[in-house]
C-alpha cells in the first residue's frame, strides 16, 4: 500500500507515509485477474471464456457479473480436480476446447489460466499450439495472485490484439481501448464519435453484449461486440487512445511497439477537462472537427453545474475507484467546486499516484491518495479526515452508513441500487449523470439527518 | 423413455448419462456427483463454495479468513443474503478477510504471512469468539501446514482458529466443502461447551442458512410448540452454540444434502437422534411439526400450532392456487429443494416437467424420480447450453433456479423466480409458502411478458 498525500503546489514536499503493510487485506479494494478478463472477453462478439480453473474461479466471476450487469454470461471451464492438480490439467483443457467448439461453435475462446493452473505449471501456450481447430484459441495468463481484475483486463485486450492484430492497409480508423467501463458508457462513446463522423474500432464493446434487449428469439452469441476482422484491423488503424491506460493501455502499447499505430494514452474522459481532452485528441488523430453538437452536450453539463454550485460546493470528498476512473473523478469533483480529500485504488500503481498528484498540483487541493488500498484502510482514513461524501462500489457501503456520510455508488461491483451500468460517466452527458448522483446522493443524505 | 441426449450434447455423448424422462416402472438414476465435463459452462461451484460460502460463512461471531489470492474472498463477501440483524452488526457479511497471497508468498510460501494476519485480524477485531481459516486452491498446492499455524495462533490470541482444507480444486462440487466444513465443526467445535442449562426440549435446526430471515419465521413454530432452540446450523449461529449443540434431545434436519453428515456424527458420538424434515409448503412443514412433536409428547401443541398458521395463509393460498393451477414448471436447485419443492408446486396445483440439481447426490435423485410425473425430465449437472435447449423445448410457465441462470431465463422470456437466495423471501415454513406464491404469481403475470417481440 502506498499513501501520499499531495498538496497544492508543494509537489516536491509531497510525503510518502511510511505504512507498515498489513499481511490481513480486510475488505479487498480489488478482484482477481480473470474476472478482467472475462469483462474485455465479453466484449467480442462470438467469444467465450474458457477458464483454466477449477468451479468457483468460473462460477464466482459470472455471479459478480450477473449482479452488476442484470445480464446473462457464459464461462466455460477446463475443470480441474484433484487429478489434474497432480498431473497437469493439459488434457482438461484440450477435452475442454474441443467440447466448447463442438457444442457452442464460438468464434473465439479465450483460454485463461488461475492460480490453480499457473502453480501446477501448465504449459497454456503449447498445449494450445498443438490444437487444430477452426476457432480461434488465445491464452490469457491471470494467475489471481498478481495484479488484480485492472490488470487481468489488461492482459486479456493486450492477448486480443497480439494474436489477431495484422498489417494490410490503411483504414482510417482509430482504436479506442475503452477500460473496465460499463455498457452506458461505450454506448456515449459511440454517441461522441457518431457526433464526430469518426470511425473508431473498440477495444472491447461491450454495449450490446451486456446490455442486450429482450427480443426473441434470443441469438445464440448476443449481438454487438467487437469482431475478430475489427481486432485484426487495429494494426491498420491511423492511432489509438487509451481511455483507461491501467486497463487497456497494454494493447495500444503493442500496437505502437509492433505495427507503429500511434498512440494516446491520456485521462480518462470523466469531467469537462478530461472529456475536453479526449474529444481533442480524437479529433487530433482523426483529423475531424469538434461538431456543434458536443459543445451544445458541453455547454449543457457547465449549465448543469452552474444550477447546483450552492447544493456541493466545498464538500469534501472520499473517492475508492479503479486507477483511471478514480483520477478522473477526483478531477472532475474539483470541477463541481467540490474537495478530492481521499484519492484511493485497489490496484496498486505508481502511475495512479502521479496522476493524482498532478490533479492536486494543478487544482490546489491537499489530496491524501492511497494506492492499493482496502476498504479498511479506506474506512480509516474517512475517520481521520472528515470528509462529506463517499463515492465506491456497493462494498463501500458499510463506511458511509458508519460515518453517516452521503454515498454515491461508482465503480464495480454496483448490485444494491440499479441502472449504474447503463448510464454513463463518461463525456459530457456523463459528467451530467454523475453530477446528479453526486448531488441527490447529498441532498437525499441531507434529507435523511 | 429411458437415459436420453439432448441436442446441443450430441458432440458429448457421455452428457447421456445424466440425463432422463421419467417413466413409471423404470429405476434409472442419472449419473451424479461426478466430474464437470471440461469445457462446460457450468453453473456449479467450488468445494471452498461449500464449506465457506455456505456452511462455515454464515457463523456471525467469527473471523473468516480466506487464506488465499484475493479472489476467493472478494467473491464470497457479504454473499448468500444470510441474515443475522438480531444481534450483532452484520459482522459476517460485513466484513471480508484475506491474506491476499501474491507471488512471492507462492514461492516460498504463506505460513508466515497467515499467522501474521490471524493477529492483525484478532488485534483489530478483538471482540470475536473465534478465527475461521479457510484454504483455497493454491494453499493446497504449495503446501502450507494451516493446521499448525492455526494452532500457534490459537495459542497466542486465546480464541479457537480452526482450518478448513477446503481448496477448490478438491471434489466435483460445492457438495465436497459441506462435507468438509461439517467434519471440522464436529471435530473442532461442537462438544467444546456445556450449556448453563439444559431442558428436555432442546432441539437443533440443523442445515438452515436464514437466507433473507427464513430461520426468523422457521424459530417461533418450534418455540410456540414449547421447544427452545439450542443452535441453528449454521444461519445465525455463534460459536458457542454449535460448542454446546452436543446437548440437545433431537437434531432436526432442514437441508439433507449439506448436514446429513454432522447429524451422523453427532448421533453416533452423543446418542443424539436426528429427523429430516422438509419445512417448505404447507403438508411438509405440517408434517415437519408434527414429527418432530410426536418425538416429544406435544402432539397437541402441534396441532394448535398448525391450525392457527395455516388458518393465516389459506384463504390467500387458496386464491394463487386458482391461479396457477397447470402451469407448468421446471426445478433447477442445489439439492434437496429440488425434491421437496415438487410437492411445493403440486400444493400450488403446478405441474413439474422437470427437476435438476447442480450437486445432488443418487439419493436425491431418487426422491426426485419418485415424486415427479411420468415424462418429466430429470437431468443432472445441467450448464447453460442444455438450460437454454431446455427453456425453449419445455417453455415452462416458470424456471425456479439460482442468480446465474436468472437473466437466461428472462432473455429467453420465461418467468424466473430465485429459489437459491431468493426474490422477496423467506420463503420458508407458512408465511413464506404464502410469500413464494405471491411472487410465483407475480412474475408469472408480469405484464411486461406480453410485451416482448417475438413471444410466441
Amino acid at each position: 500500500m502506498t499513501q501520499v498525500t499531495a498538496k497544492a503546489k508543494t509537489e516536491t514536499k509531497t510525503k510518502t507515509k511510511a505504512k507498515v503493510k498489513r499481511s490481513v487485506t480486510i475488505n479487498p479494494g480489488m478482484i482477481c485477474q480473470p474476472i478482467g478478463a472475462m469483462q474485455a472477453v465479453l466484449g467480442v462478439h462470438g467469444a467465450i471464456s474458457l477458464v483454466h480453473g477449477s468451479q468457483g474461479c468460473a462460477a464466482y466471476p459470472m455471479r459478480m457479473f450477473n449482479r452488476h450487469f442484470q445480464e446473462p454470461v457464459e464461462i466455460a471451464l477446463s475443470s480441474l480436480g484433484e487429478d489434474a492438480a497432480v498431473f497437469g490439467g493439459a488434457d482438461n483443457l484440450v477435452k475442454g476446447v474441443h467440447a466448447l467448439v463442438a457444442r457452442r461453435q464460438p468464434e473465439l475462446i479465450a483460454v485463461l489460466t488461475t492460480c490453480l493452473s499457473e502453480t501446477i505449471g501448465d504449459d497454456v501456450n503449447g498445449i494450445l499450439r498443438k490444437i487444430d481447430l477452426p476457432t480461434t484459441l488465445v491464452p490469457v495468463h491471470t494467475p489471481s495472485y498478481i495484479g488484480s481484475h485492472v490488470t487481468g483486463y489488461d492482459n486479456a485486450v493486450k492477448a486480443l490484439v497480439t494474436h489477431l492484430a495484422e498489417q494490410t492497409g490503411p483504414n482510417s480508423k482509430i482504436n479506442i481501448a475503452v477500460g473496465l467501463l460499463n455498457p452506458g458508457d461505450i454506448r456515449e462513446l459511440k454517441n461522441m464519435l457518431a457526433a464526430m463522423r469518426v470511425k473508431a474500432i473498440i477495444l472491447t464493446d461491450i454495449s450490446e453484449t451486456l446490455d442486450a434487449p429482450l427480443i426473441l428469439p434470443r441469438p445464440r452469441f448476443p449481438d454487438g461486440g467487437t469482431t475478430l476482422a475489427e481486432i485484426a484491423d487495429t494494426a491498420n488503424s491511423i492511432g489509438s487512445i487509451a481511455m483507461c491506460k491501467h486497463a487497456g493501455g497494454g494493447a495500444v502499447t503493442y500496437l505502437t511497439n509492433k505495427h507503429k499505430v500511434p498512440m494516446i494514452s491520456g485521462s480518462c474522459p470523466i469531467g469537462v477537462a478530461n472529456t475536453d481532452a479526449f474529444i481533442g485528441n480524437v479529433s487530433h488523430l482523426s483529423g475531424r472537427p469538434i461538431p456543434d453538437e458536443l459543445r451544445k452536450e458541453r455547454g449543457r453539463l457547465i449549465d448543469a453545474m452552474v444550477d447546483v454550485q450552492f447544493k456541493i460546493a466545498q464538500k469534501r470528498v472520499a473517492i475508492h475507484a479503479d486507477p483511471d476512473v478514480a483520477s478522473g473523478m477526483a478531477r472532475f469533483v474539483h470541477e463541481l467546486g467540490m474537495e478530492p480529500t481521499i484519492v484511493a485504488t485497489g490496484t496498486e500503481s505508481k502511475e495512479f499516484v502521479a496522476d493524482v498528484q498532478a490533479v492536486a498540483s494543478q487544482t490546489g487541493h491537499e489530496i491524501e491518495i492511497i494506492s492499493g488500498c482496502d476498504l479498511y484502510e479506506l474506512h480509516e482514513a474517512v475517520k481521520a479526515v472528515g470528509v462529506d461524501l463517499l463515492m465506491g462500489n456497493s462494498q463501500a457501503k458499510y463506511i458511509g452508513d458508519d460515518e453517516k456520510i452521503a454515498f454515491a455508488r461508482i465503480g464495480f461491483p454496483v448490485y444494491d441500487r440499479v441502472g449504474y451500468q447503463r448510464r454513463a460517466i463518461i463525456g459530457y452527458n456523463g459528467g451530467i449523470n454523475l453530477m446528479d448522483l453526486i448531488t441527490n446522493s447529498i441532498l437525499e443524505h441531507g434529507d435523511a439527518s | 423413455m429411458p437415459l436420453t441426449l439432448l441436442e446441443c450434447d450430441k458432440p458429448i455423448p457421455e452428457r447421456e448419462k445424466h440425463t432422463y424422462i421419467k417413466k413409471s416402472g423404470e429405476s434409472i438414476v442419472p449419473a451424479c456427483n461426478v466430474q464437470t465435463t471440461p469445457g462446460d459452462l457450468t453453473e456449479r461451484g467450488c468445494t471452498y463454495a461449500g464449506c465457506m460460502g455456505v456452511v462455515g460463512g454464515p457463523v456471525k461471531d467469527v473471523i473468516h479468513l480466506v487464506h488465499g489470492p484475493i479472489g476467493c474472498a472478494f467473491y464470497t463477501w457479504g454473499g448468500g443474503r444470510r441474515q443475522n440483524l438480531s444481534d450483532n452488526t452484520e459482522f459476517h457479511r460485513k466484513y471480508c478477510f484475506s491474506t491476499s497471497m501474491q507471488e512471492a508468498n507462492i514461492i516460498f510460501g504463506g505460513e508466515q504471512k497467515l499467522h501474521k494476519a490471524i493477529l492483525e485480524a484478532y488485534e483489530r477485531f478483538p471482540d470475536v469468539n473465534g478465527v475461521f481459516v479457510y484454504a483455497t486452491c493454491v494453499i493446497g498446492l504449495i503446501g502450507d501446514d494451516i493446521n499448525n499455524v492455526c494452532k500457534q495462533a490459537s495459542k497466542e490470541i486465546g480464541v479457537p482458529v480452526i482450518p478448513f482444507s477446503c481448496e477448490g480444486f478438491r471434489g466435483v462440487s460445492q457438495s465436497l466443502g459441506h462435507h468438509i466444513a461439517n467434519d471440522v465443526i464436529f471435530e473442532r467445535i461442537v462438544g467444546t461447551k456445556e450449556p448453563d442449562e439444559v431442558t428436555p426440549y432442546d432441539i437443533n435446526i440443523i442445515g438452515d442458512y436464514n437466507i433473507q430471515g427464513d430461520l426468523w419465521i422457521i424459530a417461533p413454530l418450534f418455540e410456540a410448540m414449547g421447544l427452545r432452540i439450542l443452535c441453528t446450523f449454521t444461519g445465525n449461529a455463534s460459536i458457542d452454540d454449535l460448542a454446546m449443540a452436543h446437548r440437545a434431545k433431537l437434531n432436526v434436519m432442514h437441508c439433507q444434502r449439506s448436514t446429513p453428515y454432522i447429524c451422523q456424527l453427532m448421533e453416533e458420538k452423543y446418542e443424539l437422534p436426528y429427523m429430516p424434515v422438509s419445512l417448505f409448503g404447507i403438508e411438509q412443514t405440517s408434517k415437519a411439526l408434527r414429527d418432530v412433536a410426536s418425538f416429544f409428547g406435544l402432539e397437541d401443541k402441534a396441532e394448535e400450532v398448525i391450525e392457527s398458521e395455516v388458518a393465516k395463509i389459506l384463504p390467500e393460498i387458496e386464491y394463487y392456487k386458482e391461479q396457477l393451477r397447470g402451469k407448468r414448471v421446471f426445478i433447477y436447485q442445489g439439492a434437496p429443494r429440488a425434491w421437496h419443492w415438487i410437492k411445493l408446486m403440486e400444493e400450488l396445483g403446478m405441474e413439474v416437467v422437470g427437476a435438476a440439481t447442480t450437486f445432488g447426490h443418487t439419493d436425491d435423485y431418487e426422491k426426485i424420480i419418485e415424486r415427479i410425473g411420468d415424462g418429466a425430465l430429470v437431468i443432472d449437472n445441467p450448464n447453460s447450453v442444455e438450460l437454454r435447449e431446455i427453456l425453449i423445448g419445455y417453455k415452462p410457465d416458470l424456471f425456479i433456479s439460482g442468480l446465474k441462470e436468472k437473466f437466461l431465463a428472462y432473455k429467453l422470456g420465461v418467468p424466473f423466480v430465485n429459489g437459491h437466495s431468493y426474490e422477496r423471501g423467506p420463503y420458508a415454513v407458512y408465511s413464506g409458502f404464502l410469500k413464494f406464491a405471491k411472487d410465483i404469481h407475480t412474475t408469472i403475470n408480469h405484464p411486461a411478458w406480453k410485451l416482448i417481440e417475438g413471444r410466441a
